[in-house]
C-alpha cells in the first residue's frame, strides 16, 4: 500500500477564522458547550481522522479588551479536561493537547496527560509550546515574558524529563530548571509512551523537534516553504540518531469546501465581510509581537519590525507574505484573520484534494492539520466532501488500522 | 427532623481503592459513581494518588489523575457532584483555577476542588522544591493560593456573554475582571479564560486541617472535612468551626462541616446508621464522608444505610437540584 497522509482536526470554539463565531451558522456558544465538542469528536472519529488537536494558552489571547469582547477567543474549556472528557465519549480518535513548558512542572504535565492516555486506552498526545505570549506571562510571575532562548532552553530539559518518566525510567532528576526524585505512580502507557507533538519553528524550535517530537505541527503559506521547512527538519534528525520517518510533519490548513467554487468564494467573502478592521489588525499585531501596528496607515505597507522574542516563527512568515504579495496592512491583517497565517484553500472537494495530494506526494507534508472556519459547518463539509475525495484517491484511510494514536500515525512503539 | 434538615453524604475514593480484579479500571469507577449517584449522595470525593502520599509504599495505584479523572465521570454521570484533589504544590494558582472552572462547565455545576491543607515534604521533591516549605510558610502560601484561586473564580459577572453575532459583541468588557494580585509568593493577573461556572464557583472543600488552619478554612471553604472522634470532641470543633465562620461575616450555614467515617466491611447496617444518626443528631456535624478500602464494601452501604438512613427521614430521597451547592445547600458563590 502507498502511504496515506495524516489528518488531524484542530477544534477551537466556534472556529479558526476570527470572525467564526458571528457566522450565521456557527455555534455561537461553542465556548461552554460540551455536548458541542463532543459532537465534533464523534463527526472527526466517523471521518477517521488520526486526531482531534487543541491549542492552549494560560491567558487571554489578546491584550485589548475592547477588542477581545469583539472575538469568541476569551472564553473556551481548558483542554486537557476537555480532551479527558472526550476520551470516554469516543474509542478510536487520538486526542493531543497543547501544555506549555514555561508554566508547569514535567512531573505534573507526564502524570496528567499519562492518566489521560489510560482514560483514552492509548490515544493520548502533548504538544509542546513554548508559550510567546506576554499575557500569559502576566499570570506566573511579576517579571514577564522570558527571553526565547530561556524558554527553549527549559523545554528542552522538560522535555527529557516528561519522556524519561514516561518510559518508566526511575527518576532522581537534578538539573537546571527542574528537580524531580520518584518515578510516576501510575502505570505504562498503553501506546508505550503518549505521542509528542511540538509546534515552533524557529532554529532552536527545530532541533527541539528533530530530537523529541513524534509529529510536529507547522504553518506554511507556499509549497516551497513547507518542502524547505520538511526537508530541514528531517535532516536534522539524523544528529539526534532518528530516521526522518519517526517524525510526522502535518502543516495547518484551513479549507473552505463547497459543492461548487463560486459556493465556496461566497462562502469565504461572507466570513470575511465579518471582520471589524480593528479585530483583524490587533491579531495580527499579537503574532507579530508588537503593539502599536494601528498606528501605521491602514492601507500601507508592513513597516519594518523590531526582532521577536515571541514567536519568530510566525513574524518571518508574515513578513516574507507581505513583500511577496505586496500586502497592505489591511490586507494583510484581513488575509491572516482567515487562519492566523496558516494555509487556506478555497474551493471544491476536488480542488482541495488536488493541493493537498500536490504537497502530500511533494514531499512538503506528511499529513495536514485541518483547521475549519467556523464549527460545525466547516468540518461537516470536510468531513463529506473532502475525506470520501481522499479516500477515492487512496491518499486517506477507510478505516482505523488500529487502537491507538501511534497505531494511526504509524510510530513506532517506544522500548 | 423537625427542621427538615438531613445530612450530607460523600463517598471518597482513595488511592489503593482498586481491587485487582482483572476488570478494567474506569468502568468499574463509572459503575460505582452510579450507584453513588442512584443513591442520591451528594459527592464523590476522588482522591489523587502518589504525591499525597508520603508512605513510600504506593499500592494498588488508581491509574489516574484525579482532574482527568473527574472531567470523564461527568460524561458518565448526570446528578452527582465530583470533587477532585489536587494540591497547591503541582499546579500554578492560574492553571488549576481555569482547570477546575473548565471542570464545572464540563460537568454542569457539579465540580469542586479538595485542596489538603497538609504538608507533604515528599511531593516538593518531585516539583523542583527539594527543601520543600516550612509550616507557616506554606500555610501562608496555601491561604494566599485560595484566594487567588477563588478571585479568578469571580472574574466574570454571571451576565457577561452576550453572544451578539449581528452587533459584533462576544462579552461585556466592563463584566470582566482582572485580578491583578501581587502578593508574598504568587504574582497573577487574570482574569481567567474560561466562562463563569454554572454554579457561581466550584465548591471548595478543605481537608487536613490542623489547628492554626481552622480561621483559614472558616473564611473561605465551602466544606470542611474533619477527622472523626468522640461525639462531644466533634461537637466542640463543629461549634468553633461555625462560630470562626459568623466571625469571618459569613452565614455559619454558608460552611458545611462533614466527618470522615471509615467503612469496616463488618460493620452491620443497623449499627452504623445508629451511628451517623447519634452524631448528627447531636449536631457534631453536617454529615459524614465515607472512606473505604473496598469498593465491594460499598454495595451494603447503598443498598442497606442509605435506605435505612430514608427511613428515619436523615436522608434525602432524590436530588432537587442539578448542582454542587444546590445538594450540599449553599448559595452560589459571591453572595454568601
Ligand atoms: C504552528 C504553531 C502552533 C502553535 N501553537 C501554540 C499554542 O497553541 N499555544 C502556545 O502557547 N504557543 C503555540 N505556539 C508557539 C510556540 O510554542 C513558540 O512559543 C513560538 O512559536 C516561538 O517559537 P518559534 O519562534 O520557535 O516558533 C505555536 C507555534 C506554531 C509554529
Amino acid at each position: 500500500m502507498t502511504a496515506q497522509m495524516k489528518l488531524g482536526v484542530f477544534l477551537w470554539a466556534t472556529g479558526h477564522h476570527i470572525a467564526a463565531w458571528r457566522h450565521p451558522k456557527s455555534h455561537v456558544t461553542a465556548g461552554i458547550d460540551i455536548d458541542h465538542y463532543i459532537q465534533l469528536a464523534r463527526t472527526a472519529e466517523a471521518a477517521k481522522f488520526d486526531m482531534i488537536f487543541c491549542e492552549d494558552a494560560a491567558g487571554l489571547r489578546e491584550a485589548n479588551i475592547g477588542i477581545g469582547s469583539q472575538t469568541s477567543r476569551s472564553i473556551g474549556f481548558e483542554p486537557i479536561s476537555l480532551l479527558s472528557a472526550l476520551a470516554v465519549q469516543t474509542s478510536r480518535i487520538g486526542l493531543v493537547s497543547t501544555a506549555s513548558t514555561s508554566y508547569n512542572e514535567p512531573y505534573g504535565l507526564a502524570r496528567t496527560f499519562l492518566s489521560l492516555d489510560h482514560l483514552s486506552g492509548g490515544r493520548a498526545g502533548w504538544n509542546l509550546v513554548t508559550s510567546a505570549s506576554p499575557i500569559e506571562a502576566a499570570n506566573f510571575g511579576a517579571t514577564g515574558l522570558k527571553p526565547h532562548a530561556d524558554r527553549y532552553e527549559r523545554a528542552r530539559e522538560f522535555a527529557e524529563v516528561v519522556t524519561s518518566l514516561w518510559h518508566g525510567k526511575a527518576s532522581g532528576h537534578a538539573g537546571q530548571s527542574f528537580s524531580v526524585r520518584d518515578p510516576l505512580d501510575l502505570p505504562r502507557s498503553p501506546q508505550g509512551a503518549p505521542v509528542m507533538v511540538q509546534a515552533g519553528a524557529s532554529d532552536v524550535g527545530r532541533d527541539l523537534a528533530a530530537r523529541t517530537a513524534d509529529v510536529v505541527f507547522t504553518a506554511a503559506q507556499t509549497f516551497e516553504e513547507a518542502k524547505a521547512f520538511h526537508d530541514d527538519l528531517k535532516a536534522r534528525m539524523a544528529a539526534y540518531g532518528r530516521e526522518p520517518d519517526d517524525i510526522k510533519i502535518m502543516p495547518g490548513v484551513s479549507p473552505v469546501v463547497a459543492e461548487t467554487e463560486a459556493e465556496a468564494r461566497e462562502k469565504h467573502e461572507e466570513l470575511q465581510e465579518l471582520i471589524p478592521d480593528d479585530v483583524g489588525v490587533a491579531l495580527l499585531s499579537s503574532y507579530l509581537s508588537i503593539s502599536d501596528l494601528w498606528r501605521y496607515p491602514i492601507d500601507g505597507p508592513l513597516p519594518e519590525l523590531p526582532e521577536s522574542e515571541g514567536m519568530k516563527s510566525r513574524q518571518a512568515l508574515v513578513v516574507e507574505q507581505s513583500r511577496r504579495d505586496g500586502l497592505s496592512i489591511r490586507q494583510l491583517a484581513r488575509h491572516f484573520a482567515g487562519a492566523r497565517g496558516h494555509w487556506r484553500i478555497v474551493g471544491t472537494a476536488a480542488q482541495v484534494a488536488d493541493e493537498l495530494q500536490a504537497r502530500f506526494e511533494g514531499g512538503a507534508a506528511d499529513g495536514f492539520n485541518v483547521m475549519p472556519s467556523y464549527f460545525p459547518g466547516e468540518l461537516d463539509a470536510f468531513a463529506t466532501l473532502v475525506v470520501p475525495e481522499l479516500q477515492r484517491r487512496g491518499l486517506f484511510r477507510r478505516d482505523y488500522e488500529g487502537l491507538t494514536l501511534r497505531e494511526h500515525l504509524g510510530l513506532k512503539r517506544p522500548a | 427532623m423537625d427542621n427538615g434538615a438531613t445530612m450530607h453524604l460523600a463517598v471518597s475514593l482513595l488511592p489503593g481503592t482498586s481491587d485487582l480484579t482483572g476488570e478494567p479500571e474506569f468502568p468499574r469507577l463509572v459503575r460505582f459513581v452510579q450507584q453513588a449517584e442512584a443513591a442520591a449522595l451528594d459527592m464523590v470525593l476522588l482522591a489523587d494518588s502518589a504525591p499525597a502520599s508520603d508512605s513510600g509504599t504506593v499500592n494498588n495505584p488508581m491509574p489516574f489523575e484525579a482532574t482527568t479523572l473527574l472531567a470523564a465521570l461527568a460524561t458518565v454521570t448526570s446528578r452527582i457532584g465530583l470533587v477532585a484533589a489536587a494540591s497547591t504544590v503541582t499546579h500554578q494558582p492560574y492553571n488549576l483555577a481555569r482547570r477546575f472552572a473548565s471542570l464545572d462547565i464540563i460537568s454542569h455545576g457539579r465540580a469542586g476542588w479538595n485542596a489538603t491543607m497538609a504538608r507533604s515534604p515528599r511531593e516538593a521533591t518531585n516539583f523542583s522544591r527539594p527543601e520543600g516549605f516550612s509550616d507557616t510558610d506554606f500555610r501562608r502560601r496555601s491561604e494566599e493560593y485560595i484566594g487567588i484561586v477563588q478571585g479568578l473564580w469571580q472574574g466574570w459577572d454571571a451576565d457577561a456573554l452576550l453572544f451578539d453575532k449581528s452587533g459584533g459583541r462576544f462579552h461585556d468588557p466592563e463584566k470582566m475582571h482582572l485580578l491583578d494580585h501581587k502578593g508574598e509568593f504568587f504574582f497573577v493577573r487574570g482574569p481567567l479564560n474560561v466562562a463563569r461556572s454554572p454554579q457561581d464557583t466550584p465548591v471548595l472543600v478543605l481537608s487536613g486541617l490542623s489547628e492554626p488552619d481552622l480561621d483559614i478554612a472558616a473564611r473561605t471553604a465551602d466544606v470542611i472535612l474533619l477527622e472523626s472522634g468522640s461525639v462531644e470532641s466533634a461537637k466542640v470543633r463543629y461549634d468553633d468551626l461555625k462560630r470562626r465562620a459568623t466571625a469571618a461575616g459569613r452565614d455559619p450555614d454558608a460552611v458545611k462541616v462533614l466527618t470522615n467515617i471509615s467503612l469496616a466491611p463488618d460493620d452491620s447496617s443497623a449499627t452504623l446508621a445508629d451511628r451517623l444518626e447519634t452524631q448528627f443528631r447531636a449536631k457534631s456535624c453536617d454529615g459524614f464522608s465515607i472512606h473505604l478500602s473496598q469498593l465491594s464494601v460499598f454495595d451494603d452501604f447503598f443498598k442497606r444505610v442509605a435506605p435505612e438512613l430514608r427511613r428515619r427521614g436523615l436522608f434525602r430521597e432524590t436530588y432537587r437540584g442539578t448542582t454542587l451547592r444546590s445538594h450540599l445547600g449553599l448559595a452560589g458563590g459571591g453572595e454568601q
